[in-house]
């Protein structure tokens, strides 16, 4: 299934926007001044709802027409594009995974969606599920770096990582007994910390000087 | 507008095809996805975190009643969707450095698609059929793809270690994070802020 990539899915959803002529602004023109007020970072609704690697929203104006001799036409309708690598395994995952966003960010679902033909809202969770689906398209060929670990791992090597690169730096010349006492206590005060939170960059740290280019 | 969030891009491009040769697409994709030692090229452009085509039928875009009008198309559309580290002009650089023919193979059915070979005419043609993205959230801005590979190596063998590091003698234990340093020293990149990228 092209959709999936290991246990990654990747969800394609174009949402037909309303076209009303009496709406000022336009539907088009509302998803895009609320997208640009909505938080990208740790705060983002997209960190709350578990399981997203990447996702984007974009409004898709038209198609493009690339010039003579190719034919020139044009959509009859604005789409918005959902484009999302998640956490999931076939269909019940994917159904799995759109129950969360209506569960964690129904209102932020309904101030983008409702701009949208059809879009029943999020507080019906079985018809966002089924109108999301409506709007899939399939993808025909997915390419993800890593498509065997979650979010939720990468996160944590992520942190191990960093704390690692740390430990190493200050045991170096250590000797042998304290150094498996300090390890063993790093291993464990490590495993015990909270996960970062999604979509953020982590702990600040200091900025190196004195490169190459400096 | 935000096609950047920490040390990632977001690009999104479409260009149209005739319906017949979407099939032949169709083709090469299935046979890409069935056997993966074609993709090592896309593997080897290790900066890409996900990347997605998306071939729509003329008549298979998403008609959902309720006054919406239907779509009348004369081409089908090839949508493709991009997440890389790095700037735009390095990704199309080296996409056509190195997946030259790949790239021909998938694009070559899109109308006037020039070839991905001189670059110059490439960038063009990926200019006007690009369009910029509205949100775009990543749960890891201040990693690349590599960091994230490299975090898995270095996972694996800390995990490992701390398995058994209460069970060795001092001196065992020495020798055997002394391994652990050998395995992980080439995966420990520091991540963090994103340079500025123009």
């Amino acid at each position: 299934m092209p959709n999936q990539n290991g246990s990654v899915y990747g969800l394609t959803i174009l949402s037909p926007i309303l076209d009303d002529e009496k709406a000022s602004p336009s539907h088009d023109l509302q998803i895009r001044l609320y997208l640009s007020t909505l938080p990208t970072g740790a705060n983002s609704p997209f960190a709350k709802s578990p399981g997203t690697h990447l996702c984007r929203l974009v409004v898709m104006d038209d198609v493009v027409y690339v010039g003579a001799p190719s034919i020139e036409e044009h959509l009859q309708s604005k789409y918005l594009v959902f484009e999302c690598n998640l956490d999931a395994t076939g269909e019940e995952g994917l159904e799995a995974y759109l129950r969360g966003l209506a569960e964690h960010m129904p209102d932020h679902l309904d101030a983008i969606w409702s701009h949208c033909v059809g879009y029943p809202g999020a507080a019906d969770v079985q018809a966002f599920i089924r109108y999301m689906k409506a709007c899939q398209v399939e993808t025909t060929f997915f390419f993800a770096a890593v498509n065997n670990k979650s979010v939720t791992e990468s996160l944590r090597a992520l942190q191990t990582q960093r704390a690692v690169a740390d430990f190493i730096a200050s045991s170096q010349g250590m000797e042998a007994s304290r150094l498996q006492a300090k390890f063993v206590e790093f291993a464990a005060k490590l495993k015990a910390e909270p996960l970062p939170k999604p979509g953020s960059m982590g702990p600040k740290r200091d900025i190196k000087l004195g490169g190459r280019n400096e | 507008m935000s096609n950047i969030n920490g040390k990632v891009y977001a690009m999104n491009a479409i260009t149209p095809m005739k319906p017949w040769k979407s099939w032949v697409l169709r083709v090469i994709f299935f046979a890409l996805g069935e056997f993966p030692a074609l993709q090592q090229d896309l593997i080897n452009l290790s900066f890409i975190e996900f990347a997605r085509w998306v071939s729509v039928p003329r008549r298979k875009f998403p008609y959902l009643a309720h006054g919406q009008a239907k779509e009348d198309l004369r081409y089908d559309y090839l949508l493709f969707f991009s997440n890389f580290n790095g700037t735009w002009n390095q990704y199309i650089d080296a996409f056509s450095a190195v997946l030259a023919s790949g790239l021909n193979l998938i694009w070559r059915w899109s109308e006037k698609f020039p070839g991905s070979m001189p670059v110059t005419l490439f960038k063009e043609y990926i200019a006007r059929v690009q369009f910029d993205t509205d949100y775009y959230y990543t749960a890891y801005p201040h990693a690349t793809a590599n960091d994230l590979k490299s975090a898995h190596v270095v996972q694996a063998s800390f995990e490992s270690l701390s398995a058994q590091a209460g069970n060795y003698t001092p001196e065992e234990f020495a020798e055997a994070f002394l391994g652990f340093v050998l395995q992980v020293q080439a995966h420990l990149g520091e991540t963090g802020e994103a340079p500025v990228v123009f």
